[in-house]
């Protein structure tokens, strides 16, 4: 089998000239707040358009097959593309100069990790805040499609289960229907971010900080227009409140949002997934709820803690906010969670493995594989009482095949293995351990925040080069569930076959 | 009432034989001439070789004044294709045999009458809802309640322990100063022909008795049998197919716990997928360790319904051994029957038989108020409401010629039930309950209209 190179660069034309669009977007928001860098813009928006429909043009002639194989290079360099052109705005307005910074802060929009490197934010002129912000929103785009079609139909890590719509019988090909969901949940999301920028308005941000946390809070990013984060807001806790629930709606999964809108509420309530995930949330904010309450000087903390409506609301929104930021993997900051007790500091740790819903713009492992494992994880004990027993795992109310249970098994093992050589390579470069180990959970999960140096109220400027290029790796794969980008690196993959 | 059975089986020589004793004018179609030699030769029938789904066939036999058109062939296909044909070429009402329960459940959504079926029959959910009807009921074997439990039948098997064995009914009698029951079918240890019990007739070890009980008659029936009650909650069902997995169906919903055998992977896969409540085992049945393992001991009851017969047999022999209480097996073979009731087996299923009994109540429906029949014996049970004209009505019990194969088991009076004895005068209004044997069902009928 010979890959069909052609078809390859036709859809990386596609997406370059895409991220150009975007990137004209951005002077234009430039334009309108003559932050004086429109031009700078609009020419990195240029240069990325035109490389992008002449490589489109060049490949117009290329057959239509795609098979897996050009799938997964597709998805990969799809997203090195777009994190590559994605700098070129960065550099030409001298924001962000240096290139391993900029790209640092790129893969960090597009893979919604929502990490950065800028010590002072808001000194950055607001077309390229916007283009930061619109980085998140395009990679959360990106997801969707990823999660819904593209995953389900390379067989991901148990995905397939979760496919909006099964795939149809030539799960060789791409399936022409792919389009129809991703535009209607791409009208969701849009109306998500339209909502939420409405409503931030209206509770008294500007429409120019809306506009960015809305595009950030959908994609599960985390890059906000402030140094301090959401915690700027901490005398408002409307705005906090209207983000939170924008952060649970973006790791539901999407599918069921459009459930919602068609009225099939009910369809909601029977999903395990989001019961689980729902569930998790309540537990865990009660839990650092209480312990905030009782044990917590949040006096230590850099960040001001302004408590309007009284200590116990404030502790039991930070700790539900928090709680939403990490589950979520959105990464905003309200508080620095680091100094809440040692308890806490291990407890967020943990639930940076959680991830929210499948099908949603989150990272991390996702609740629905948690659920399988731990199903599975009961029923081996029924298996070894009773050695005959066929008992499959159920995943709403239906029995799931052995395979899909390997998969996810199987991904729950690299990624905990990615997770410790990720964590290796920091401590090589000279991370202390609460560093290391924070940073390679925090990237492969696309949190964000990390621990030590690295934690909500830092950033990543001190990192040394290569381990922002470290970071980088982790989070692309962590992004692109593992598979995706490690296949790659099998020979298998490459073999005249 | 002209009658056309298409396909000579087990299930339409059987239901032929069943109807020849009402002397009905049967056609049988076979395209197999054997079973038809077969059935010419031992039943008063017309028989006819074709195939059922060929016009020309069912013009030859006269299917446009036809009464009823039954297809019970082994094909499902050819059973609905032959009803909606006899249908269109003017049969009354037909009725065909499939396997696919899934017709029964979807029938009035599909409408199957309107494209010419009126009644489906599938041997295996027939069985299924058989088994459950037996596990359902603890010391007896059979059950059936009349009037909102004013009379109940009850059966039951004699052992040492009965205070009444060895005597005669009119000894038994006895007994009790107050009758609340009265036994009215009998079938022998080691036979399957039935009897209805006279005055002299004498019970024996062994027997399988069904009594007839008023209110209360159910608790004196166990004291004087030396029953105890038990009820069944561990089942262990062999053999995941059609009527294994409508059984473990219908019983998962209650208190049961069930183990399925299955031998097939795939199938017990499926099995496990849709029978959440149900443990799904993938084993051979034959296997004892495995059955071991999974504490055979330890099961109220063990169905073996797997499609050999022997394995099915066998399988509830092992059962027994183990000190099951309750085993149950499908035997397709009918001529197994003697052999497997006398090696102690305690109920044995034959689908095709439970097939043809089905359809023949649904024949005499609309004559009567209520039928059912005695579990695994050849009786049936009628219920008549007495009209002024009725030749049995202002009549004492002793003076009627009943029948010899019929017997009046009780009587419901203004919502009492009454077990009668012979100098009962019958009233206008009364609802009577007879036990019968197939072939006096016309003569019983009789006394009523």
């Amino acid at each position: 089998m010979k890959l069909n190179y052609k078809i390859i660069f036709h859809f990386l034309g596609l997406l370059l000239s895409f991220n150009g669009s975007f990137m004209l977007l951005a002077s234009l928001m430039s334009f309108f707040y003559k932050d004086g860098v429109t031009f700078q813009i609009a020419v990195a928006g240029l240069i990325a358009l035109t490389l992008g429909v002449l490589v489109m043009l060049i490949t117009r002639s290329s057959s239509k097959e795609m098979g897996k194989r050009e799938g997964y290079i597709v998805v990969t360099f799809g997203w090195l593309v777009m994190a590559l052109s994605g700098t070129i705005p960065y550099l030409l307005t001298g924001s962000i100069p240096n290139f391993s910074n900029a790209f640092f802060e790129t893969i960090s929009g597009y893979t919604t990790t929502g990490s950065t490197i800028l010590n002072d934010i808001e000194i950055l002129p607001k077309g390229v805040l916007f283009w930061r912000s619109l980085t998140h929103w395009i990679g959360g785009m990106g997801i969707i499609v990823l999660a819904i079609a593209i995953l389900p139909l390379l067989g991901i890590g148990g995905m397939q289960l979760f496919a909006a719509e099964a795939p149809g019988p030539s799960a060789d090909k791409l399936h022409p229907r792919i389009t129809d969901t991703a535009k209607r949940l791409w009208l969701i999301y849009f109306g998500y971010t339209a909502a939420e920028t409405i409503l931030l308005s209206l509770a008294g941000m500007s429409f120019f900080d809306a506009i960015n946390h809305s595009m950030s809070t959908l994609s599960t990013g985390g890059f906000s227009t402030k140094n301090t984060s959401l915690a700027f807001w901490n005398e408002h806790p409307i705005i906090q409140y209207i983000v939170m629930m924008f952060m649970f709606l973006a790791g539901t999964n999407f599918v069921l949002s459009y459930f919602a809108f068609k009225g099939k509420v009910q369809k909601i309530f029977q999903d395990e997934e989001f019961n689980l995930y729902f569930r998790f949330i309540l537990i865990f904010t009660f839990i650092a709820g209480v312990i905030i309450y009782l044990y917590t000087d949040t006096n230590i903390s850099s960040v001001a803690h302004p408590m309007v409506w009284g200590l116990a609301e404030s502790s039991f929104r930070h700790a539900l906010f928090q709680v939403l930021a990490i589950v979520t993997t959105t990464g905003f900051v309200s508080a620095d969670f680091t100094l809440w007790t040692p308890f806490l500091l291990v407890f967020f740790f943990g639930i940076m493995f959680l991830g929210g819903s499948s099908g949603s713009t989150s990272g991390g492992v996702k609740v629905v594989r948690h659920l399988l494992m731990i199903k599975n994880g009961f029923l081996e004990f029924k298996r070894t009482l009773h050695p005959n027993a066929i008992l499959p795992v159920r995943y709403n109310k239906k029995a799931i095949s052995e395979k899909i249970v390997f998969n996810v098994l199987a991904f729950f093992i690299l990624y905990m293995l990615s997770f410790i050589i990720g964590a290796l390579g920091f401590s090589m470069i000279g991370l202390d351990f609460e560093s290391a180990i924070g940073v390679a959970a925090s990237s492969l999960g696309n949190v964000g925040p990390a621990l030590g140096d690295f934690g909500p109220t830092a950033n990543f400027y001190s990192m040394p080069t290569i381990g922002k290029w470290w970071c980088s790796f982790l989070m692309l794969i962590g992004r692109l569930e593992l598979f995706t980008v490690l296949i790659l690196f099998t020979p298998f993959f490459w073999r005249n076959r | 009432m002209k009658i056309i059975i298409a396909g000579a089986g087990e299930v339409g020589f059987h239901l032929a034989k069943l109807l020849s004793y009402e002397s009905q004018e049967i056609t049988l179609i076979d395209s197999k001439k054997d079973s038809l030699i077969n059935a010419d030769s031992h039943l008063d029938i017309k028989v006819i070789k074709g195939d059922a789904t060929s016009i020309s066939i069912l013009n030859e036999s006269r299917v446009q004044s036809t009464a009823l058109f039954i297809a019970v062939t082994s094909s499902e296909t050819t059973n609905i294709t032959a009803c909606v044909l006899a249908k269109q070429l003017g049969a009354k009402q037909t009725i065909a045999r499939i396997s696919n329960t899934e017709f029964i459940d979807m029938k009035e959504e599909v409408g199957f009458t309107r494209f010419g079926i009126d009644e489906l029959i599938s041997p295996e959910s027939l069985a299924a809802s058989e088994i459950e009807l037996l596990l359902n009921q603890s010391v007896f074997n059979d059950t059936y309640a009349f009037e909102d439990g004013a009379l109940t039948m009850l059966g039951l098997n004699l052992s040492r322990t009965a205070k009444f064995v060895g005597k005669s009914i009119k000894e038994a009698a006895k007994l009790m100063p107050e009758i609340h029951f009265i036994p009215i079918a009998i079938q022998r240890f080691g036979s399957h022909l039935t009897i209805i019990p006279r005055g002299d007739t004498i019970l024996k070890e062994g027997d399988r008795v069904v009594f007839m009980t008023s209110e209360g008659g159910d608790e004196e029936l166990c004291k004087l049998t030396g029953k105890v009650r038990t009820d069944i909650k561990n089942v262990m069902i062999l053999g995941g197919g059609r009527i294994g997995y409508k059984t473990t169906q219908g019983l998962s919903d209650n208190k049961f716990n069930i183990k399925l055998i299955e031998k097939d992977k795939i199938k017990a896969f499926e099995l496990a997928d849709d029978l959440p409540n149900a443990l799904v085992l993938h084993g051979d049945g034959r296997n004892v360790e495995l059955l071991e393992e999974e504490n055979i001991q330890d099961m109220d009851a063990f169905i073996s319904v797997t499609g050999n017969s022997e394995t099915n047999i066998m399988s509830c022999l092992v059962a027994k051994s183990k000190g099951v209480k309750k085993t149950v097996a499908l035997v397709e073979n009918i001529d197994y029957f003697e052999l497997s009731h006398s090696i102690g087996i305690d109920t044995i299923i034959n689908k095709k038989l439970l097939a043809a009994n089905s359809i023949f109540r649904y024949i005499r429906k609309g004559e009567v108020v209520a039928m059912t029949r005695l579990n695994s014996m050849n009786a049936e049970l009628l219920e008549f409401i007495v009209k002024p004209t009725s030749k049995i009505c202002n009549q004492l019990i002793k003076n009627l010629n009943f029948p010899k194969s019929a017997i009046i088991g009780g009587i419901i009076r203004n919502g009492d039930g009454i077990i009668a004895l012979g100098d009962f005068k019958i009233s206008s209004g009364d609802r009577i309950v007879v036990c019968c044997l197939p072939q006096s069902i016309k003569k019983v009928e009789r006394f009523f209209f």
